[in-house]
């Protein structure tokens, strides 16, 4: 098989490359071992919320610069803007609509109820431009009895403590029951998927509608619409206060969607996807990638001009860690990471852990190395790559957009 | 009420709810004494919680303490009758690696028959048979009556007899003071944790039994006891690799046990002299569980290719006897102290050494010390009387039937007859918890009301909520919700939440590569970077 | 030492990080509750089990064994070899007759081709329907797909056999029980194709069917035989006479590639990578660039292609679509890849026939939604069950590229 590019790893980068690889004509093939990170995500994506030195940002293309020369955005360099625009235009495009901007933080509200500044949220979900947006409103939050996975609780506390009134109203459905009857499987995802039925939904309405009168915000779990933004828009369209869905514990119904509609996005434009795939060797001459060999195709190699490692981080087995080191092992390329494991960790769970920012090391056109070399044409990107922490910093959607975007036009 | 009445309340004062202090109340409650508990976090939170869950045939110190040896067998087999829900009658292996050679085997299959402990030669293919994990290079094998005991749930059955029986029992108390009359203990002050308050209780006898914490008890009744506090660093792997228990035959030395224990196995010890700054914060370090790793890999090649879940570290309370600064060649025996007589103070007591295996037999030294002092006479029933969930031992309780569903089965096994009282005729409370550990709402709901839960880590030491393959990633957060409707404070159940989720990382991060550091990388992504945890407290 | 630098456990469910990706993939838990869902049932369900046996649940047996859980799974977890492999060592329930029925596809097969005209009106009758129904436990709606009068083999052997070793390259042909009892013409679409590709066409020594039924319904041992005969078939062929063996049906291809060693024990390492697949055969002899293609001129053919869950396994969906978009007449369109619902001998057991529809049924709405002139997909249930459940025929892309093909032309620019 032959491709212009393969992209190694099917999340929000390798997707985000692979479509504007896609648009300019490319014939690329996404490799991916299994679903991404996508479906843990809270539906929103951070570009820059948080300093190494725990300064809070405002606006992220003002402090880019303030970065350490190794972050992937300092790589990136002055075209920073420009591509946190098509980032958002792309998801956009791609049928993921998402409103925010580069230039002013915006917050996206947790499971736990509490709010965090983030820079694009999807549309239909939740998106504010303060943090206090419930303060001295009515919230009716609806629950689902018995679902484990959103601690309403914690949500109305959280809500109440910005200076809200919340009254929790329990959903109570036979389809919901019936889920139920397995002691395992009411996850949101099952949820969403009962949701998917018009019937139930119309249920559902029908609990809303008595029950939102006085009431200046609805919010619910973020439980619906898995398969595509339609019920979503029923739900708004039919209840006339302002509607909040909120993120619940893993998976994430909008995570699973965004992820959905991206690779639907590049198939429409011609890419191949092949899920479940996961590559076992590669074939380099000196410092050029020609092809790769998969646990599926055996023998049958990929081959390609241009190569985009887009593995993920350790979650994804884009980089390995042995008790001693930490590896890239498709093409073994040098990875940025500090000797001796006690340097690895804080003791606290919460701090800020050195081994996010452990990852490949790239030139400054993200070309991946080895031995201080630079690859012809394999290229990082995403969270594979090394010199940012993606959850202190608040970065990790960012860096895969832009680094993705940043790539994809190199290579065109 | 007045002073008098007040001295009139108890019998005894018991500090310390390790399985020796929980069993030494049981034994005193049973006996009709007025019992007083106290500890300062949670039951089972020191030692009796932190080393190897061996239910010991003694064979292992055999050679080398023959009286621990065969009160080690004695005890193994009452606890098999009286405890049979904290027991796995697995058998134990020792095998000889062609490195320690066949010439202990001889001395230890001599010294196991003269303690009275059943160790049979057999050969190595039968071995492999009986335990396949088992490292194939194998020169020699002795089978011995080694089992799995379960400490959690060991002290919490005692706890719950004593409570049965009468005694009052308090956790998250301290004792800050003993209170002396006339040079002799009346008393103890005691601090609450949760109120920030004081109390003071009286009692004619007070018995220390706070094993290495014991140290600092006896300072404050102005006696000595010399500890040797020796910490001992463990591992536990993802599942069952080995269903009998895998020891070294040669001289104890590090990493030479391997026991099957519920979902898990567990490799341990090392053996290091710690200071007493350290015992209150144990943390395992890279070079221990290097050393636990490498040797672990010659009792069964698997565990090299077997996920590592936590490190963890206990401090062994043995009485320092000698300058060994090892610490295994100390006596493990049982050292009862009555300070009337040894330091002339009158209403104090200490009990301490012995292990784990032991602590019924420790208890009933300690209560019959007691009842000796408050001229009780009756005598000890515990090595006959089963513990509650040890009570019934048909197929149901036993989670054998096919009616039960796995949850059933689960709570059963972990709880014994007293899963009956598991709330499980509601749907809601059928659901998983921990998905890991097969935990439900029921049970959740049930060890919250009736088993002296306070916080995450309680549960968990209820439950094995937290305990499985997830390290608490699912469950944590289902359980804080929980946690927070049954005390109605869900500002404090997500504090707990993220100490929780710290004690977990405590056990994890020395560990933490290959799958490890991928599941906390997920952890860490949902609790901070998804919810948000890291910039709530 | 090789100190944890490979931690891989069997099946590697230690890899398991209980992300619940899994979870969102499984066909069967949203339509059957009863289903523990993938996780439980597998790593998670596996250390209870390595606890004791006796936490082995047998609700085990509404799993599809469609291994979508391991596609999705992000961590490698052979989540699906798990389930069968726990349902295999440790379910206590025998197979009914019922279920031995279904799972003897061959031997059934051959009495039922025998007598094809009376059993395919005895099945089809109410009568009968119903004693399936009710005593048997085969669901009434079911349609049992014909038996054909003539064997595939008896075809073969009478008309094509002698002319096969004409040809310069030469492969082994695994037709399966569906080409041999119901669908003859399948296999001859097969063999003219091949034969245009100038490939002779041979008969394996002994052919059995794959087992997957037999697995499926609890038959290890006879599955395990069938197995060990079938790879001594292969290894004949593909060792000693160098012909690879090539079979049309995805799950076939998929049983005796992965499920012979992962659940049968029954190792196939040195010719297992000598068992391919219709299409990517052919797909790779046509991108070799050795061959040429000459097509029939004909009206544009509107085609919705249907990834089955095996194929999605064995990640070839590729080749089949790529095959069919070479052919010039084809304007394709491939459907969001889920499972039909059969999930083999599943679907035909009246417990499972309303989850079987359940899980089909968004797949049978994108079909009407995309509305082509037939369906295509490579596997012979989900082409049942789609034609049972819609309006619309479903050709397998072999048959599809044989119709399109000039196949006398074909063959005489590959001679």
């Amino acid at each position: 098989m032959k491709f212009d590019t393969i992209i190694i790893g099917g999340g929000l980068a390798g997707l985000t490359c692979g479509i504007q690889l896609q648009k300019s004509g490319k014939k690329c093939l996404i490799v991916s071992s299994g679903q991404s990170a996508l479906h843990f995500s809270s539906g929103a994506f951070d570009l820059l919320t948080t300093l190494n030195d725990g300064t809070e940002v405002e606006n992220a293309v003002e402090a880019v610069s303030k970065l350490d020369s190794n972050h992937p955005y300092s790589i990136i360099g002055s075209k920073f803007a420009h591509y946190a625009e098509e980032a958002k235009n792309l998801l956009n495009e791609s049928g993921v609509a998402v409103v925010g901007s580069a230039d002013k933080r915006a917050y996206k509200i947790t499971p736990m109820g509490t709010m965090k500044p983030t820079w694009l949220s999807l549309a239909d979900f939740s998106h504010f431009d303060n943090p206090t947006p419930f303060k001295g409103k009515k919230v009716a939050l609806f629950s689902i009895a018995g679902f484990l996975d959103f601690n309403t609780k914690f949500v109305v506390d959280n809500i109440e403590a910005t200076g809200a009134t919340v009254k929790i109203i329990n959903i109570c459905l036979p389809e919901i029951e019936r889920l139920r009857t397995s002691p395992t499987e009411m996850r949101s995802s099952n949820i969403a998927k009962v949701f998917q039925n018009e019937n139930t939904l119309n249920a559902l309405l029908s609990t809303l509608k008595c029950n939102t009168n006085g009431f200046d915000v609805v919010a619910l779990p973020a439980v619906f619409g898995l398969f595509g933004p339609e019920p979503v828009k029923v739900i708004k369209e039919q209840i006339g206060t302002p509607v909040c869905l909120i993120p619940t514990m893993p998976p994430s119904v909008p995570g699973v969607r965004a992820q959905r509609q991206l690779r639907s996005a590049f198939e429409r434009l011609g890419g191949t996807y092949m899920l479940g795939d996961t590559v076992v060797s590669t074939k380099v001459d000196g410092l050029k990638a020609k092809s790769l060999y998969t646990v599926n195709h055996v023998e049958e190699p990929l081959e390609a001009d241009n190569f985009v490692l887009a593995a993920g981080s350790f979650f994804s087995n884009g980089l390995h860690a042995t008790p001693y080191a930490i590896e890239e092992p498709i093409f073994g390329a040098d990875v940025n990471f500090l000797e001796g494991r006690a340097n690895w960790f804080d003791q606290n769970v919460f701090n800020k852990q050195n081994y996010m920012t452990f990852g490949v090391d790239v030139d400054s056109t993200f070309h991946i190395k080895k031995n201080g070399k630079s690859f012809e044409n394999v290229y990082a990107i995403g969270s594979i790559l090394s010199g940012f922490n993606p959850i202190y910093e608040g970065c990790g959607g960012g860096v895969s957009m832009l680094t993705a975007l940043c790539v994809a036009d190199n290579i065109k | 009420m007045s002073l008098d009445n007040r001295r009139d309340e108890f019998d005894v004062i018991i500090v310390g709810g390790g399985a020796t202090g929980a069993g030494t109340a049981r034994d005193c409650a049973l006996r009709g004494l007025r019992v007083l508990l106290v500890e300062r976090f949670d039951f089972a939170a020191g030692a009796t919680g932190r080393n190897h869950g061996l239910l010991h045939s003694g064979a292992r110190y055999a050679v080398t303490d023959g009286e621990s040896a065969s009160e080690c067998i004695k005890e193994n087999m009452i606890l098999r009758k009286i405890a049979s829900h904290c027991v796995e009658e697995n058998d134990g292996l020792f095998i000889s690696l062609p490195e320690d050679g066949l010439e202990y085997q001889a001395k230890f299959v001599a010294a196991c028959q003269a303690a009275g402990i059943r160790a049979d030669i057999i050969d190595p293919d039968e071995a492999k048979i009986l335990e396949p994990s088992v490292n194939p290079e194998i020169i020699g094998v002795v089978r011995v009556p080694d089992g799995s005991v379960d400490p959690f749930r060991l002290t919490l059955a005692n706890v719950i007899d004593a409570k049965e029986h009468g005694a009052t029992v308090l956790v998250y108390h301290e004792v800050v003071e003993l209170i002396k009359e006339f040079g002799k203990v009346i008393g103890v002050r005691v601090a609450n944790h949760k109120t920030k308050t004081t109390h003071d209780y009286y009692a004619p006898l007070t018995v220390n039994a706070g094993g290495i914490w014991g140290h600092g008890i006896a300072a404050k009744a102005g006696v000595t006891v010399n500890m040797f506090p020796a910490k001992g660093s463990l591992l536990i792997f993802g599942h069952r690799v080995n269903n009998v228990v895998l020891n070294r035959c040669r001289k104890p030395a590090n990493a030479d046990i391997l026991v099957p224990g519920d979902t898990i196995c567990l490799i341990g010890t090392t053996s290091d002299r710690v200071g007493y700054d350290e015992v209150d914060d144990m943390r395992v370090t890279a070079e221990e569980v290097d050393i636990l790793l490498s040797e672990g890999e010659k009792l069964a090649p698997a565990l090299a290719t077997t996920r590592v879940l936590r490190a963890y570290a206990g401090v062994r309370p043995l009485v320092a006897a000698d300058n060994d600064p090892s610490g295994r060649s100390i006596s493990r025996g049982i050292v009862l102290l009555d300070h009337a007589t040894r330091d002339g103070v009158e209403g104090f007591a200490t009990i301490t050494g012995g292990k784990l295996m032991t602590y019924r037999l420790m208890a009933e030294w300690a209560t019959d010390l007691a009842c000796k002092k408050l001229g009780v006479d009756k005598k000890c029933t515990t090595m006959v009387d089963p513990l509650p969930g040890s009570r019934q031992n048909d197929d149901l309780a036993k989670g054998k039937s096919f009616l039960m569903t796995t949850e059933q089965k689960s709570s059963v096994h972990r709880h014994g007859e007293l899963a009956a009282k598991i709330p499980s005729e509601n749907i809601y409370d059928n659901s998983l918890v921990c998905e890991c550990e097969d935990v439900t709402v029921g049970e959740v709901k049930y060890a919250i009301k009736e088993l002296d839960v306070h916080n995450l880590v309680d549960l968990r030491r209820r439950t094995r909520v937290g305990m499985g393959t997830c390290q608490g990633e699912l469950c944590a957060c289902r359980a804080a919700g929980l946690l927070g409707e049954a005390h109605d404070c869900s500002q404090k159940a997500q504090k707990e939440l993220a100490n929780f989720l710290n004690e977990r990382w405590k056990g994890t991060y020395p560990i933490t590569w290959g799958e490890t550091i991928r599941e906390c990388e997920y952890t860490q992504w949902v609790y901070s970077g998804v919810c948000g945890m890291d910039k709530m407290f | 030492m090789n100190m944890q630098l490979n931690n891989i456990s069997e099946n590697n469910f230690e890899q398991c990080i209980k992300c619940t990706v899994c979870t969102v993939y499984c066909p069967v838990v949203p339509v059957n509750p009863n289903y523990p869902g993938p996780k439980q049932a597998g790593p998670d369900g596996e250390r209870l089990r390595l606890k004791r046996g006796e936490f082995f649940d047998e609700a085990l047996k509404y799993c599809l064994n469609c291994k979508r859980c391991e596609v999705a799974c992000p961590s490698n977890v052979k989540i699906g070899d798990i389930i069968q492999k726990a349902r295999i060592k440790y379910s206590a329930k025998k197979p009914s007759l019922r279920d031995i029925m279904l799972a003897n596809t061959d031997f059934v097969g051959t009495m039922a081709s025998a007598f094809s005209p009376i059993v395919n009106t005895t099945l089809g009758l109410k009568p009968v329907k119903a004693v399936l129904d009710g005593v048997l436990k085969i669901d009434k709606h079911r349609q049992f797909p014909k038996y054909s009068g003539e064997k595939f083999e008896t075809w073969f052997k009478k008309h094509a056999m002698a002319e096969q070793d004409a040809y310069k390259n030469h492969l082994s042909f695994f037709h399966g029980c569906y080409i041999n009892y119901n669908y003859p013409q399948l296999g001859k679409d097969f063999v003219n194709v091949l034969n245009a590709l100038g490939y002779g066409v041979h008969l394996l020594d002994k052919e059995k069917c794959c087992g997957v039924a037999l697995v499926s319904n609890g038959l290890i041992n006879q599955a395990r035989k069938q197995a060990v005969s079938n790879i001594e078939s292969i290894r004949k062929s593909v060792l000693e006479n160098h012909r690879p063996v090539v079979g049309a049906s995805s799950t076939c291809i998929f049983t005796m590639r992965d499920e012979y060693p992962h659940l049968l024990d029954v190792d196939n390492s040195d010719v297992r990578d000598s068992i391919d697949l219709a299409t990517r055969f052919v797909y790779r002899v046509i991108n070799s660039g050795k061959v040429k293609l000459c097509f029939k001129k004909g009206p544009k053919q509107k085609i919705a292609y249907h990834t089955p869950c095996h194929m999605e396994k064995l990640g070839w969906g590729y080749y089949s679509t790529e095959v069919l978009r070479a052919i010039p007449t084809v304007d394709l369109t491939v459907l969001e890849s889920q499972c039909c619902g059969i999930g083999g001998t599943y679907g035909f057991k009246k417990e499972n026939y309303p989850t079987s529809q359940g899980i089909g049924a968004s797949l049978f709405e994108q079909i009407s939604n995309v509305n082509p002139d037939f369906v295509s997909t490579d596997c012979e249930t989900c082409k049942w069950q789609i034609e049972m459940s819609t309006t619309y025929k479903v050709k397998h892309p072999i048959s599809v590229l044989a119709e399109a093909l000039d196949i006398e032309a074909t063959k005489k620019l590959n001679k």
